[in-house]
């Protein structure tokens, strides 16, 4: 059952970021992302990190791609023009090279998944109270980093963002 | 039933969402654009995390995707704001036209 | 309480110190007192050493003063030695140079020298006289070889000394070259004797070469023929006199200084120190007397045909350094080092003579232009006078014993004994002759000058004829040290004083028999017959007729005159030879080697990294996704590569 689950918000997430690649329009690849990440939060679920699963909503889904919004709306960039400048080499070149990793990715997952085990899953996995203590412990220190550099991006975020006065 | 995800499944999706998102910031001319393929690319290595550490039985992968979203959510803002700072000056983010290093 | 040894060139060197560094500020007189007062304590620190030296033992002295090399086997120590040879050499050189020291005064006053240049003469004089005294007192090789060079070294600097006039500046370059050459030959030399003793100080180098002849017999001929090329180049002998000629572009005392009585004599001094060396090699000794003959010779007949006062009295010195080397080639060292000494007296009064000249002639040399001095110029004329009688070999001036004694040596000496006997026989016959040439072209007859050089005509000075006549009088006198054995067992002083250097050699005879009283008495009777007749001749042609016989013998062969009146054009044939093709070979090095070579090389590697610099910055395209692309395909390439492993 699960599997099934798994599989089928897997599916949706991949198409939806195949969407979001192709689209002209930049705040449909937004919308299209967004879309996106819920299936991968499902994912999230099914993976026994209910939290996180939150987390992807509340913040990425929720915060980040809002804030893309908002700067495309700000700067008002309009669907992606064709223009004369081609790039062949570029173009070639890079899809080219995508399709190897592709094909290498999986290649060793394929080499190596039969060695990984069906996961086995305790239940305490999913309890965020668990998390919790874990993370307020082990890694209190990582924690409080981390909020220092939050305040270093809102610093920073600030003073790239403001306009110069003359 | 809970124990019936094969890990190779897993694996498999973070691979192609990575390989997409890496297509994405290669092939396109958007700025926006191919920040959002990065994004993706990140989601996919969060994927990869929380499906080890679910194999593995331990918390740290849900703490590492705990501290990767913290942290895309502080880049992505930076990056904005110098996306919009950038747009001031040269009006575009074709990432093609925005090339003062060139030789 | 003794005075050191080392104090005796040392006083001359704070002399050049002082007057080098502060002369200019203080004044002429200030300068000649340091000048001169450093050569009269220095002659008077030699003869406190040389005044009981002679009348006491004659035993030879050794004083180290500090160790100087240590390095492996080579050890070799600053020290000085006093013994018969170094303390002739001490008696006349100290006090030469003293006399010209005074004479400078004079000279150099008259020119208009500026205080730079006054001190800077009288400094290079004294650097002179340190260098001279550290060669004839040092106690090793090496440290003759340090006075060897700073004498060479002076000699540039003096006869360069007016740098501002072409001919002066290319006369200086000239003499120190030509030396170099010469030294050359005494490094390699040196560097011989270094292998073969493993030393080299003298008393060792001698007391094993005397104790072993003929372990090192074999060795020594290329040695000593090594030496003697530094000797030739010193004592400008053929082929490397070349340079003496055009170093009378120096100030006179320079020339007889330098010129005359002392640098030029180093090589016969070097000869004679080394007389263990050269008698354990034969065929060298030969070609010492051969080229000393030769040399005599040549040099004499380029005397006659010159106009230039000084000129001819450059030539007579390589001439009469010429008698010194067949001396010391045919055994005979003691003869040559006296006639060393008693040359040193007369060329000196000679040169200093042509000084005074020069100065009341308003510098013109040309003995054409001169004439009927002798009223004049008494002092100078009477002290030329006396020098001319001793270099021609008259009794009872010096020259004639000393010289007397060098043709009696070569007349008993086997092989070639009786030629070089005739050659210098006819040498001296010739040296009469232009001697009294320009004696007679200078002080007789009619003055053939300009009108202002006539008004111009004066007495040197005091300080330039006081020692004139002291050289004079010594010109006279200085012989009667070496009266050869016919006036009595006991008459000769020199020779018995000199023996002791002349150390015997295992397994060699020592000394020769001397020839008997008749032969001697004669070979003398020829040789002041010889010398009259070419005084007469010279009197004859030149004093009396006025020339015309001369010009007459010059105008039958224009050719064989210009050829040795140009004397014999040797300075155009080493320019062909040498000089030209020298010079092309470095217009050559220049510009293909260093400039296309070398730099082209260089440039070459510069554009190289430009080229690729100008092809590289293209991948510069400033577009993110590039850079985006390239890592990303490193990271494609990282992944190959793992997998490849796996």
């Amino acid at each position: 059952m699960d599997r099934l689950f798994f599989d089928a918000a897997a599916l949706v997430a991949i198409v939806f970021a195949g969407l979001m690649v192709i689209g002209r329009n930049p705040v449909k690849s937004v919308l299209a992302l967004v879309v996106s990440f819920f299936g991968l939060a499902v994912t999230y679920v099914l993976l026994l990190a209910p939290f996180i699963a939150a987390l992807q909503v509340i913040v990425y889904a929720g915060a980040i791609l809002v804030l893309f919004l908002f700067v495309l709306m700000l700067l008002n960039v309009g669907p992606e023009k064709p223009d004369g400048a081609r790039r062949p080499i570029q173009s070639i070149l890079g899809g080219l090279s995508v399709v190897v990793f592709a094909g290498l990715l999986l290649g060793m997952f394929r080499a190596s998944g039969a060695r990984v085990p069906v996961m086995a899953q305790p239940a305490e996995l999913a309890d965020p109270a668990a998390l919790a203590r874990v993370l307020f412990s082990d890694y209190l220190l990582h924690f409080e980093a981390v909020s220092v550099l939050l305040l270093a991006a809102l610093v920073g975020a600030f003073v790239l963002a403001r306009r110069e006065n003359t | 039933m809970i124990g019936s995800i094969p890990l190779s499944h897993v694996l498999l999706t973070s691979g192609a969402l990575f390989s997409i998102g890496i297509a994405g910031a290669l092939l396109r001319r958007n700025a926006i654009q191919i920040f959002l393929s990065i994004e993706l690319m990140m989601n996919a290595a969060n994927l990869a995390l929380l499906g080890y550490g679910a194999a593995l039985g331990t918390h740290e992968g849900q703490i590492l995707v705990f501290f990767v979203i913290a942290i895309a959510a502080a880049e992505a803002s930076v990056g904005l704001a110098i996306f919009v700072a950038l747009f001031r000056h040269t009006e575009t983010i074709d990432v093609n036209k925005i090339n003062l290093l060139k030789w | 309480m003794t005075t050191p040894l080392w104090l005796i060139p040392a006083i001359p060197l704070v002399g050049f110190a002082v007057n080098g560094l502060l002369g200019t500020r203080l004044g002429k007189s200030f300068v000649s007192a340091v000048g001169v007062g450093a050569a009269g304590l220095t002659t008077l620190a030699a003869y406190s050493r040389l005044i009981p030296f002679a009348t006491g033992s004659h035993a030879t002295v050794v004083e180290p003063v500090t160790s100087w090399i240590a390095v492996a086997n080579l050890s070799i120590d600053l020290s000085f030695r006093l013994d018969p040879l170094s303390a002739l050499m001490l008696s006349f050189v100290t006090f030469v140079a003293l006399l010209i020291h005074i004479y400078a005064i004079g000279y150099m006053h008259g020119d208009d020298a500026t205080d730079a240049g006054y001190a800077r003469f009288f400094a290079y004089l004294n650097l002179f006289l340190f260098a001279m005294l550290t060669l004839v007192l040092a106690e090793s090789f090496l440290l003759m070889f340090v006075g060897w060079e700073g004498v060479g070294l002076c000699s540039y600097l003096l006869v360069g000394y007016y740098f501002d006039r072409e001919y002066a500046a290319a006369a200086g370059r000239k003499a120190f070259v030509v030396n170099r050459i010469g030294d050359y030959g005494f490094l390699l030399g040196m560097f011989g004797i270094f292998t073969a003793f493993g030393s080299l100080n003298y008393s060792e180098v001698f007391r094993k070469a005397a104790e072993q002849p003929a372990t090192f017999s074999p060795a020594l001929s290329l040695i000593c023929l090594c030496l003697f090329i530094g000797a030739m180049g010193k004592s400008a002998q053929v082929p490397l006199y070349v340079w003496l000629p055009d170093a009378m572009a120096g100030p006179t005392p320079v020339s007889a200084l330098i010129h005359a009585a002392t640098m030029v004599t180093a090589g016969v001094y070097m000869v004679a120190r080394c007389n263990v060396l050269f008698r354990l090699a034969p065929e060298v000794m030969l070609f010492v007397a051969c080229i000393g003959c030769f040399t005599a010779l040549f040099a004499g007949t380029i005397a006659v045909a010159q106009n230039d006062l000084k000129k001819v009295l450059a030539y007579s010195t390589i001439s009469q350094l010429g008698y010194m080397f067949l001396a010391c080639g045919v055994g005979a060292f003691s003869v040559g080092m006296f006639h060393v000494m008693t040359h040193a007296c007369f060329k000196a009064c000679l040169f200093l003579g042509a000084g005074a000249v020069m100065h009341a002639m308003s510098d013109d040399l040309d003995i054409r232009h001169m004439g009927g001095l002798k009223a004049k110029m008494p002092i100078t004329f009477w002290t030329f006078l006396l020098a001319t009688f001793a270099i021609s070999g008259i009794p009872p001036f010096a020259g004639f014993f000393s010289k007397d004694a060098i043709l009696s040596s070569a007349f008993e000496s086997p092989s070639l004994g009786k030629l070089l006997w005739f050659v210098g026989l006819f040498t001296a016959g010739l040296t009469a002759f232009y001697m009294y040439r320009i004696v007679s072209l200078t002080f007789f007859g009619q003055f053939r000058g300009t009108k202002e050089q006539e008004h111009h005509l004066h007495e040197a000075p005091a300080s330039m004829t006081f020692p004139l006549i002291v050289l004079g009088f010594l010109s006279v006198v200085a012989g009667w040290l070496g009266l050869p054995a016919v006036f009595g067992e006991h008459a000769n002083i020199i020779e018995p004083f000199l023996a002791p250097v002349i150390a015997p050699i295992a397994g060699h005879e020592a000394g020769h028999e001397a020839l008997p009283h008749a032969v001697e008495w004669l070979l003398m009777a020829v040789s002041v017959a010889v010398a009259s007749s070419g005084l007469y001749l010279a009197y004859a042609w030149y004093a009396k007729q006025g020339g015309r016989t001369p010009a007459r013998i010059a105008a039958a062969f224009p050719a064989a005159y210009a050829l040795v009146a140009d004397k014999y054009r040797i300075d155009e044939l080493y320019d062909a030879l040498f000089v030209r093709p020298y010079t092309r070979l470095s217009h050559v090095l220049w510009k293909v080697v260093d400039v296309l070579v070398i730099d082209g090389f260089l440039n070459a590697a510069a554009f190289i990294v430009e080229l690729t610099g100008d092809f590289l910055r293209f991948l510069q395209t400033g577009n993110v996704r590039n850079y985006a692309l390239t890592f990303f395909l490193g990271l494609v390439a990282l992944l190959i590569f793992v997998v490849g492993a796996l």
